[in-house]
């Protein structure tokens, strides 16, 4: 390091940096906004897979059988591992259905009798639609009825010596590929965006308490005054803003790690990938993203009239990212060479690759990390400039 | 000794300042009046370095600000209109990272807070976080900031804004220790008591100029008044307002 920078660096940057990350620091309303930021990432992860395993597995459909004495056959060709049906004396539908029964099938009256005349008898199916798994138990039941029903139809045709093919031009079926594994992965792929997420959730607070909240509590003044240039005020800013951001996503990414243990993962196939060494490359790689972040978010904030406006700014700003990831996501795009150098982009693909295990590529990882920090540069050069806007002091 | 040379500023193509000229010499306290909107606190702005002038130049110490901004602002002690303080820190520290910002270290560094601690006499504030300091606290603790690195010219909007009786006094007895050190002072103000008692030197500003100077006495000379206040409302709001309020009156 040569003398001037050091002399630079030493008497006025420090200072610069002392002041900022205490004032920072000492924000309980932006620490404790970082910190639930933070936090909250592993947490939703962990009730989606606890969830998903719950919902997702082989849960059996419980249906209450009302009136289905005289019908043995009905019970018998439903019945399977994954379709439990009771036989009931009697009760309630709606008092069935809060005693824990996902349906109540009722048997019509005169089913017998309609039934051997040839008549469509009736079979009643209760519901309870406030309930979140009715859905899927009644597309299950009904999966069971229509087999059922087809094989009635084929039977009753064969005896008039007509073949049930006629009838069926086609036969449609379902065959979900998915497997537990897949879906849990699907899970995991959640992951980048939301550490992405939080870098800018964790440090929007920060961002706009050290440049809209200064501007109105008019110390940013007093600042400018001071024999300093404008790039080292700024750049002591994005430092103590995105030390929020990075460590809240290091944080979020380290409780993930320990709340892995708690996550039925094995039930969805899924074996924890992320190692220490992992850890300490996703947070690398996070690094300049969350600086990038950071300036930009001060950037915004500067353009605005007071702290309520850079708040409702920011609020559309840390959107955009999630936004950007989702389209991506939606169009399935798997980025190599050169556009690995587009941040936020090329961020998400490596967490991705280190989520399952993978193995990121040095070169294109150091000159994506480069190109993250070059733009980080232009925007301190750019934020510098808007410090020394006239209007920034209300003064226009 | 601060040089305002034919400064020009318009905002939104509106003047504010035209060609407005003036010197502070050093060891003279200056007020600066002016009506509200006179172009007082733009004036200041320009003197610090924090706006631009469309024309004409400003030195302070010799050092024209357009050119080497750091260098003057080096030289300058600035106490504005709001104090702007740091409410997260404490006086220690607000006080620590302004003097380091000037340049300060060691025991440079020791010496200029101790001589601020006791000259403004803020034993009881300097450990504590300055949310909920009163208007008097807020006032001692900016100017305490402004004279931590001893800047040979000082510059302070309506300093008196708030205080009470105890923190005028503290004020007064502090620029008139400045002044006797050779400090160049400048203070803006609407409180005629208090520019008549401090002020060796008057600038009286309207529509953007200087339209007076001179003592208290001069300028009462000068228009015929009786007192400080009714000689600034006749040059700066012209004849015609006394007159008027005398015959309301």
């Amino acid at each position: 390091m040569s003398h001037p920078v050091q002399t630079c660096f030493r008497t006025q940057m420090l200072p610069l940096l002392s002041k900022e990350f205490l004032e920072a620091w000492r924000d309980r309303r932006a620490l404790m906004t970082a910190i639930l930021a933070a936090l909250i990432l592993p947490l939703i992860l962990t009730g989606l897979t606890v969830f998903m395993v719950k919902t997702q597995t082989e849960k059996a459909v419980r249906v209450a059988l009302l009136g289905a004495e005289t019908v043995p056959l009905l019970q018998q060709q439903l019945q399977s591992e994954r379709l439990r049906l009771e036989l009931l004396d009697g009760g309630q539908p709606q008092q069935l259905l809060q005693q824990g029964y996902d349906l109540v099938l009722e048997v019509g009256a005169n089913f017998n009798r309609d039934y051997e005349s040839f008549r469509s008898p009736s079979l009643y199916l209760y519901t309870d639609s406030s309930k979140s798994n009715t859905g899927r138990a009644q597309r299950r039941l009904q999966v069971g009825l229509n087999r059922l029903q087809q094989m009635v139809l084929s039977q009753r045709l064969a005896a008039r010596g007509v073949a049930a093919q006629l009838l069926v031009p086609w036969k449609l079926q379902l065959r979900d590929v998915s497997t537990p594994s897949k879906r849990g992965m699907l899970l995991l792929m959640m992951v980048p965006g939301l550490l992405i997420m939080t870098l800018v959730f964790a440090s929007l607070a920060t961002a706009v308490d050290t440049s809209a909240g200064e501007r109105e509590r008019l110390s940013l003044e007093i600042l400018l005054h001071q024999p300093i240039p404008a790039w080292q005020i700024m750049f002591a800013k994005t430092l103590v803003t995105a030390s929020f951001g990075w460590l809240g996503a290091l944080l979020s990414l380290v409780a993930l790690v320990l709340l892995m243990p708690l996550m039925p993962l094995a039930e969805l196939g899924i074996q924890q990938a992320i190692s220490v060494a992992g850890v300490i490359v996703m947070a690398a790689i996070l690094l300049p993203l969350a600086l990038l972040l950071a300036v930009l978010q001060i950037l915004l904030a500067l353009r605005s009239q007071s702290f309520k406006d850079a708040q409702a700014r920011l609020g559309i700003f840390q959107v955009a990212p999630l936004l950007l990831l989702m389209a991506l996501g939606i169009a399935e795009v798997e980025l190599a060479g050169y556009w690995q150098l587009l941040p936020l982009v090329s961020q998400q693909q490596w967490l991705k690759v280190l989520l399952v295990g993978g193995f990121v590529p040095l070169g294109w990882t150091l000159a994506g990390s480069f190109v993250c920090l070059l733009l980080t540069v232009v925007a301190v050069w750019g934020g510098a400039q808007a410090l020394r806007r006239e209007s920034l002091l209300n003064a226009v | 000794m601060i040089a305002v040379e034919k400064i020009s500023k318009d905002f939104a193509s509106v003047p504010v300042l035209s060609e407005l000229q003036f010197i502070v010499p050093d060891g003279r306290i200056t007020a600066l009046l002016g009506a509200n909107g006179a172009g007082k606190t733009t004036c200041l702005r320009i003197v610090t370095g924090l706006l631009r002038a469309a024309s004409g130049r400003v030195l302070v110490g010799g050092i024209d600000v357009a050119e080497d901004l750091q260098a003057a602002r080096r030289q300058l002690g600035v106490v504005g209109d709001r104090e702007g303080l740091y409410e997260r820190l404490t006086v220690a520290e607000y006080l620590k990272f302004f003097a380091e910002l000037q340049g300060l270290t060691g025991s440079k560094l020791r010496s200029a807070l101790d001589s601020v601690h006791t000259e403004l006499e803020l034993e009881a504030l300097w450990s504590r976080r300055m949310r909920g300091f009163s208007q008097g606290e807020r006032m001692k603790v900016s100017l305490a900031r402004a004279l931590v690195h001893r800047p040979k010219h000082l510059i302070l909007d309506e300093p008196t804004r708030g205080l009470d009786v105890l923190g005028v006094r503290l004020l007064r007895k502090t620029l008139l220790s400045l002044r006797a050190a050779g400090t160049c002072i400048l203070f803006s103000s609407h409180v005629m008591p208090e520019v008549a008692e401090l002020s060796d030197s008057i600038l009286v500003m309207a529509a953007g100029c200087i339209v007076d100077q001179g003592t208290s006495l001069e300028l009462m000379e000068r228009t015929g008044s009786a007192s400080l206040e009714d000689s600034f409302v006749a040059l700066a709001y012209g004849r015609k307002q006394i007159l008027t309020e005398g015959a309301a009156a």
